[in-house]
């Protein structure tokens, strides 16, 4: 067995280098796919009475989903009557509200805010929470939420402690409005991919 | 009572005399003229639709009222322009007191501003001295508007009707801000009330004391009676479906105003039989 | 010339009408009520922005990376002793497999250095970089070690090969041009522009959606095929199909310390060419192309045993 390298072995390292070497210099640090709300069909403005596409759920390789519908509370209305909460065209119950929620997994938490009062429900301010144990991301909330019927602080966003980053991101595949791509993975999280 | 919708004015191929980008404002004039405020310009119109003065504003309009004088008041982000009748620009008030203007409305020599930053009415007398605020006093601190807008009219007895799209009703206040009750709730689908998550939207006072409010989300536009009971539904999907605070006016003869906020346009709607003025 | 104004007259319609149709749609006042309007003392809760893994843990990976193709070496060419190759394997399909979900693998990443050498938009995570290159260096001078013991895709086949038959060598030459062609195709769909770029080899990945336990009901079929099948066909996604299987065999052939079959000692017995589930024994020559690291030769060898102990001694 000799010590020494062969040309060959020489050369083949010499080459791996450089083009290792042209790569690094070129890499980001991580890439993560996100959801472009400005183009996702269900958060994308103007598009009103269409479907709610529910790709995000049944196309993504994880289980239940690495995505989740997400309140940005500072655009959030507050509404007594959320149509991302309730079914606001189910029968009207006894209390004045809806009698039927949206949510098929039931991941909206609704509770009154600030200064309460317990005898007229559409005189509080309401606080509505996902909960992203149950939400996979099916997209009717934020639907019910866009604009004109709501204020359109729900969105689609990846999570990306659930995302596997697959190469083939079958949602991208799948998405009829492009709306999911990959980004650095600190632009994605910080949320500059969306201006608005 | 039924409503014919008689006419279209504007729309998308309407050109470069029209409203490019918005028309947030309605009034109807007592000489039966229609004034309008949008993009950054005020377009009055005869009973037949002619255009008879167009000016230009500061900002965009928001709003527009005319007063028992004949001088048209432009409510603004932060400021109201008040115009002679003529479009003479006569006076503008501004400061840091105005927040964003989406109605205007007069009590006797006072006049009262909707303040949709602050979420409630504020009253000020001829020398533009603020007497009160009204629709603060409450759990939610204002009006629930987060469509953004807040709309009132007042009555010939100096009754303030003001929308609360939060909570689905029309309120009626009294100048100094007490509140005299309240009609409207949400029902669902169900046209006798208020549907989706904030509305109505804008209201305007029709003849007979009879209510004209208008939705968004379902947009359409709806005449009550005093007593909040369905008169009648104006026109389920002639309105864009993308629309949102349409603003709404009514004339003497009991004619309806509604400006459609997508496609530009205003449509009109007439009582089936006229009535006695 | 009348012909020329209806055309004008066209076209002012058509970008009067374009004109009134893209009128933007935008919020008309923003007025979300904030925590001073809602009052009672509510604080806004923070929106949850969970981060991707942690730049450490990636690190972590190529590191592990590093040090399994650094123990596979050692296990192999050094200590000569399958059954510590096996618990190799063992532990890199639990962690690269089960635990990291078979991504990032190398096999994967060849589209990716394509797509990142030929599109200056793309943008290539370090670690991607790092796990395409190591397993190519470690192999110009030791062979396919990653292939043994590292590779969460091999290790798991290794691991089932129960019962090996032996593939005539004429099919299983022809069946080995494959990995090239699957190669060259990976190359030809990851050069493609963004719209119609295909990632298959991941796509294809028979074992990703066992790794995952989810995915596609076919995929998992196809991987569980490959499983039984690999229980008397050595490797088969290896052999015939990695193409990145590929990309190491063509740098193997220039490694100088790869297997060698009991050096100086050898009995022409022919027990190490029986025991090779993969043909890489020629002439009593492990062939560094197609040697897959399992050790099996060195279990077969009747001298193998007496070697190391003198190793040992020495």
């Amino acid at each position: 067995m000799s010590k020494g390298f062969s040309r060959r072995q020489v050369v083949a390292v010499t080459g791996l280098g450089l083009t290792a070497g042209f790569l690094v210099k070129k890499a980001e640090g991580q890439v993560v796919w996100q959801i472009d709300s400005k183009s996702c069909v269900n958060s994308k403005l103007g598009e009103v009475g269409v479907k709610v596409c529910d790709l995000c759920v049944k196309e993504c390789v994880v289980t239940q989903s690495a995505v989740r519908a997400v309140n940005e509370f500072s655009k959030c209305g507050r509404c007594c009557v959320c149509p991302a909460y309730f079914n606001v065209k189910s029968a009207v119950g006894k209390d004045g509200l809806p009698s039927e929620k949206l949510c098929p997994r039931d991941a909206i938490l609704r509770k009154p805010i600030g200064e309460v009062d317990p005898n007229d429900p559409a005189n509080n301010f309401y606080e509505y929470v996902i909960d992203e144990a149950k939400c996979d991301g099916c997209g009717k909330c934020v639907m019910a939420c866009k604009e004109p019927a709501g204020l359109g602080s729900i969105v689609l966003r990846v999570r990306h402690d659930l995302c596997v980053n697959c190469n083939n991101c079958a949602i991208s595949q799948a998405c009829p409005k492009d709306a999911i791509t990959q980004w650095p993975a600190l632009k994605a999280v910080l949320g500059l991919s969306e201006t608005a | 009572m039924e409503y014919r919708h008689t006419r279209v004015m504007g729309g998308p191929e309407s050109g470069p005399d029209w409203f490019r980008h918005a028309i947030r404002g309605l009034a109807a004039g007592r000489d039966g003229r229609l004034y309008a405020a949008g993009d950054s310009r005020v377009m009055v119109f005869d009973p037949a639709g002619k255009v008879l003065r167009t000016w230009a504003t500061a900002k965009p309009g928001c709003c527009l009222a005319v007063a028992a004088d004949g001088r048209v008041l432009v409510g603004e982000a932060g400021q109201v322009e008040i115009f002679s009748g003529a479009g003479q620009l006569l006076q503008a008030w501004r400061g840091g007191w105005l927040g964003e203007i989406t109605a205007i409305g007069f009590h006797g020599a006072e006049t009262l501003v909707a303040d949709a930053a602050a979420r409630c009415i504020r009253r000020y007398d001829s020398g533009l001295k603020k007497l009160n605020d009204i629709g603060l006093d409450n759990r939610t601190n204002g009006f629930l508007i987060p469509n953004g807008v807040l709309d009132f009219e007042v009555d010939a007895a100096g009754v303030i009707h003001a929308a609360n799209p939060g909570k689905h009703r029309v309120e009626r206040y009294q100048a100094d801000g007490k509140l005299l009750g309240h009609v409207g709730r949400f029902d669902g689908l169900n046209p006798e009330g208020f549907p989706g998550c904030c509305n109505p939207t804008n209201v305007a006072l029709g003849t007979g004391g009879r209510l004209v409010v208008t939705e968004k989300a379902e947009s359409r536009a709806k005449v009550l009676d005093s007593g909040g009971k369905l008169v009648a539904v104006l026109g389920t999907r002639i309105f864009d479906a993308g629309c949102k605070n349409m603003a709404v006016a009514s004339d003497f003869r009991g004619r309806v105003y509604v400006a459609e906020t997508v496609k530009l346009r205003i449509f009109v709607f007439e009582p089936a039989r006229a009535e006695a003025v | 010339m009348s012909r020329l104004w209806a055309v004008v007259a066209l076209l002012c319609a058509l970008t009067g009408s374009v004109w009134a149709q893209a009128l933007p749609y935008e919020r008309p006042v923003d007025r979300a009520p904030q925590e001073k309007s809602i009052g009672g003392g509510y604080k806004t809760p923070d929106v949850q922005k969970p981060l991707p893994r942690k730049g450490w843990l990636e690190i972590t990976d190529v590191v592990l990376l590093a040090a399994a193709m650094g123990v596979s070496v050692w296990i192999v060419v050094k200590r000569r002793n399958r059954r510590w190759l096996m618990a190799l394997s063992a532990t890199s399909v639990a962690y690269f497999g089960f635990y990291r979900e078979g991504c990032v693998c190398p096999i994967g990443s060849i589209q990716n250095v394509t797509v990142a050498l030929t599109d200056g938009h793309y943008h290539i995570p370090m670690v991607v970089t790092a796990t395409f290159f190591l397993p190519l260096l470690v192999a110009v001078f030791y062979g396919r070690a990653f292939c043994g013991g590292v590779c969460a895709l091999g290790s798991l086949q290794e691991l089932v090969l129960i019962r090996p038959v032996q593939v005539p060598k004429k099919l299983d030459r022809a069946l080995g041009w494959l990995k090239y062609v699957y190669l060259l195709a990976a190359i030809g769909f990851a050069v493609l522009p963004l719209a119609q770029r295909d990632f298959v080899i991941c796509r294809f990945d028979p074992f990703v959606s066992l790794f995952r336990r989810s995915g596609f009901a076919h995929m998992l079929a196809l991987g569980a095929a490959f499983l039984v099948l690999g229980m008397f066909v050595g490797r088969p996604y290896c052999r015939y199909l990695c193409p990145y299987g590929g990309l190491l065999a063509w740098f193997s052939r220039l490694s100088s310390r790869g297997v060698s079959i009991t050096p100086n000692k050898e009995l022409d017995c022919g027990l190490c060419t029986d025991a090779c589930p993969y043909g890489a024994i020629e002439k009593m020559r492990a062939v560094r192309a197609n040697c897959l690291y399992c050790a099996r030769c060195y279990e077969a060898c009747p001298r193998e045993g007496p070697l190391v102990q003198l190793r040992g001694q020495a």
